[in-house]
């Protein structure tokens, strides 16, 4: 569990961010495998871009407002 | 030469160097010098045996498309850290790093220990070991970065091994300016922007995972790799409009906490006075 912890913390230490890029390239592979989603292929370098953007909007959001600041 | 991951390994590696120079020249100031650059040695000689076999070892047998999609969004994951932490500071949220603070406290605890001459040349277990673990671990991260970097830039695998060398170099140049820097002027490097780098990087980072997340998926990026200056545009764009709202937003709750201070106060005014 440490070690675990200790990569997670390495890598990105945020748990917005991790979700945001995970769920983003989970609907990235959905999209390029699923054939009846292939139309939606050719939105799917603004829709990571958006993603990053909204991860990262997001995560800074909470920093932001979080009543322990 | 490419030196785009040049340039990006240089700058995330000089950050990281900095950080740590800083703990090797407390244990050298404190210690001794010895076991300081023993240690230093040490780690850098680990890092190299790191990015040597895992490179190679990654470039022989992972696929390209498949490295990619995994670097990109490793990239991705590293980029958006440093961003938002050079954000935060940039908008207060955070506060800035500070060597010369760093450099003090360290010192201090050394001196707490008993370990306060640095003429006795005798190995120091405890010095060295400090040294090797601070390089170790701020140079983990350069050693990632000049991995990734290194193998993601390459279209074919002779150069995906130029990729990480050119990378690697970059790393060299960056580790040996800190180096050369530090032992002319012998105290913490406090007036290096560590933040502006911090920030730069992690736009590269970001712009550079974006693509190649991208292309893993099979994005056809318009205009191709000029695309690239594009997404770095688009990302500065919005971490600059951040970080002005951001310090807005501290601002307004800087005044809030203010008014709320200062409220019970006119209170207590109005009934003394009627």
């Amino acid at each position: 569990m440490k070690i675990i912890k200790a990569i997670y913390n390495f890598i990105v230490g945020d748990m917005i961010i991790l979700i945001g890029v995970a769920l983003a390239v989970a609907v990235l592979a959905l999209v390029n495998n699923v054939s009846a989603l292939a139309p939606l292929r050719g939105f799917s370098g603004p829709f990571l871009i958006i993603a990053v953007l909204s991860s990262l909007v997001a995560t800074l959001s909470r920093e932001a407002f979080s009543p322990n600041r | 030469m490419q030196w785009v991951v040049a340039t990006a390994a240089f700058l995330a590696s000089a950050v990281e160097f900095v950080e740590a120079f800083t703990i090797v020249l407390v244990v050298g100031v404190t210690v001794n010098w010895r076991s300081a650059l023993l240690g230093a040695l040490a780690a850098a000689a680990t890092l190299a045996l790191l990015v040597a076999t895992l490179g190679t070892a990654i470039v022989q047998w992972v696929p390209l498309d498949v490295l990619r999609t995994v670097i990109g969004t490793l990239l991705l994951l590293f980029g958006l850290k440093w961003l938002k932490n050079a954000i935060m500071r940039y908008a207060g949220l955070k506060a800035r790093h500070d060597e010369e603070a760093i450099y003090e406290e360290t010192r201090a605890q050394l001196r707490a220990r008993g370990a306060v001459d640095a003429s006795a040349s005798r190995f120091d277990l405890f010095g060295f070991l400090l040294s090797y673990k601070s390089v170790l671990l701020e140079g983990l991260e350069v050693a990632f970065i000049v991995i990734t970097f290194g193998l993601s830039a390459a279209t074919s695998t002779v150069s995906r091994s130029s990729g990480i060398a050119s990378a690697a170099l970059g790393a060299l140049a960056a580790g040996l300016l800190v180096i050369l820097v530090g032992a002319l002027v012998r105290v913490p490097l406090a007036k290096v922007p560590e933040n502006t780098l911090k920030f730069v990087v992690g736009i590269m980072l970001t712009t550079f995972g974006t693509f190649w997340t991208g292309e893993g998926f099979g994005v056809a990026w318009p205009l191709s790799d000029v695309f690239l200056l594009i997404l770095a545009a688009i990302y500065l764009g919005a971490a600059f409009s951040l970080i002005v709202w951001l310090k807005r937003v501290k601002q307004q709750q800087r005044a809030q906490v203010i008014e709320n201070q200062s409220a019970p106060t006119t209170v207590q005014t109005q009934e003394v006075n009627p």
